[in-house]
């Protein structure tokens, strides 16, 4: 096997804005899907069960279905209603970008929100009766007692969960849309240089990935920074 | 729902593929979690930047990557080899299946290593020093000794594992292995109801992985009956 590695070089370009892709999509629905986690934990653990019920069933829901299912329903099925096509969402529901964002931030809020309950129920009781003991409110000890102690404790399932939700843009590839994974298949659909163009793919992959444990490795080193003696 | 009832036997025998795959893939998943796990806690150095760079590999990629490299890299290879032998062969490629399944296989056998290693870790090195002291071979000590008991450690996050396997196989459709997805995409194509088809194989995944999650609560629950308290 010889690598041509003037393939490799030709192809940056075209990876690159696919590498652009890939990282709008990771964040926006990184950071939509983390709030829509907290909103699904509030519910949750809110003791209601009008409202933890239905947090419940669609964390299931989304945890239980393949993400490739989910945004295919969402990028497929969607138009198949009226009232969808005839909605104000119809301009985001009707490109990739949109609909991909949609599908991703919808799974990872389910996963996020576990993670975070994770976290939560990590927190010490003792801890909580301490806060009422002071006579802090609901709103009070939820803010500036459990919730720095959770995220600690959140962390490191939710850095596994961020690499995830970056192999999981890839998917994005199978609704048209060019994200790094997209480029590098039309780039091998035209050269048919899978193992050139795909192995250097994965390479930047990897280099993110690495980056982003990296990084979350600081954010918890600086979050637990009182606990070492 | 009348458009449904013409497609169930396709979804069903759709269903039996995906099974398949399960079943193929968890058993290799298995098997390289046990060889990466065993490379990893070896004293070999070799054995040990070998299992590294295998699990840093297969969790730093994104799984459609691995499954188009795996199909259209093998089909490459085959086809230039087979054409030295006979030149008028236009194509070569390994079945769907199996470059799914072997795929998918190796993603989760990184992340059984990771779980493995962990598990291993766990058991008791008093009871692994016992049976050497007692003249129990290397092989069965594994087999018999450490195996069972790193078994119980690791079931709560295997379960997990073999959900994503189930999860994953739902990609395989995209190099053309006719499971519920692609029936769904047919069935979409006649009769122009793609929420139903999809939403179908929504469901089906999600009665499976329903089941998966309950199996793995019995075996955990059979695993740790000697730490019941008695009744």
């Amino acid at each position: 096997m010889n690598l041509q590695i003037y393939l490799i070089l030709e192809s940056i370009p075209k990876m690159l804005t696919g590498l652009g892709v890939t990282l709008q999509l990771l964040f926006l629905s990184a950071v939509l899907g983390l709030s829509l986690g907290i909103f699904l934990l509030l519910m949750r653990i809110s003791g209601r069960w009008y409202l933890s019920l239905p947090a419940f069933i669609y964390i299931y829901f989304f945890r239980g279905t393949p993400i490739l299912v989910q945004i295919f329903v969402i990028y497929h099925g969607f138009p198949q209603f009226e009232f969808i096509r005839d909605s104000v969402f119809w301009p985001i529901l009707r490109e990739p970008f949109g609909c991909a964002t949609l599908a991703l931030t919808l799974n990872t809020g389910a996963y996020v929100s576990e993670i975070l309950r994770g976290g939560y129920l990590g927190v010490q009781r003792e801890l909580h009766e301490a806060g009422m003991a002071l006579g802090l409110s609901k709103l009070h000890r939820f803010v500036y007692v459990t919730t720095p102690i959770a995220v600690r404790i959140a962390i490191p399932a939710y850095s596994n969960d961020f690499i995830s939700l970056l192999k999981a843009t890839s998917l994005a590839s199978t609704i048209t849309l060019l994200d790094m994974t997209g480029a590098s298949r039309t780039i091998v659909a035209e050269t048919f240089a899978p193992y050139e163009i795909f192995i250097s793919a994965a390479i930047i992959y990897m280099v993110m990935t690495f980056f982003i444990q990296r990084g979350f490795g600081r954010f918890e080193k600086y979050m637990s920074r009182y606990v070492k003696p | 729902m009348a458009e449904l009832s013409g497609w169930l036997d396709d979804y069903f025998w759709g269903a039996m593929v995906v099974l398949k795959v399960f079943g193929v893939s968890l058993t290799m998943a298995v098997i390289f979690g046990l060889m990466g796990a065993s490379a990893k806690l070896s004293k070999n150095r070799i054995a040990n930047k070998i299992a590294n760079a295998y699990t840093i590999t297969f969790r730093g990629t994104p799984e459609i990557l691995v499954l188009l490299l795996f199909y259209y890299g093998s089909a490459i290879a085959l086809t230039k080899i087979v054409q030295i032998f006979f030149p008028q062969m236009p194509f070569v490629d390994i079945p769907p299946f199996w470059a799914g399944s072997l795929s998918i296989g190796l993603i989760v056998g990184s992340y059984a290593t990771e779980t493995f290693r962990g598990a291993f870790m766990g058991v008791d090195p008093g009871i692994v020093e016992a049976s050497r002291a007692l003249g129990i071979s290397n092989l069965h000590t594994f087999f018999y000794v450490r195996i069972p008991q790193m078994w119980r450690l690791a079931l709560p996050a295997f379960g997990n594992h073999m959900l994503s396997i189930m999860k994953d196989t739902a990609l395989i459709s995209i190099i053309g292995l006719e499971e519920i997805l692609f029936v769904a995409e047919m069935a979409t194509a006649v009769t122009l109801k793609p929420f139903t088809m999809y939403m179908i194989v929504a469901l089906i995944y999600l009665s499976i992985t329903t089941v998966i999650t309950m199996v793995v609560m019995l075996l955990e629950k059979h695993a740790n009956r000697h730490l019941e308290v008695a009744k």
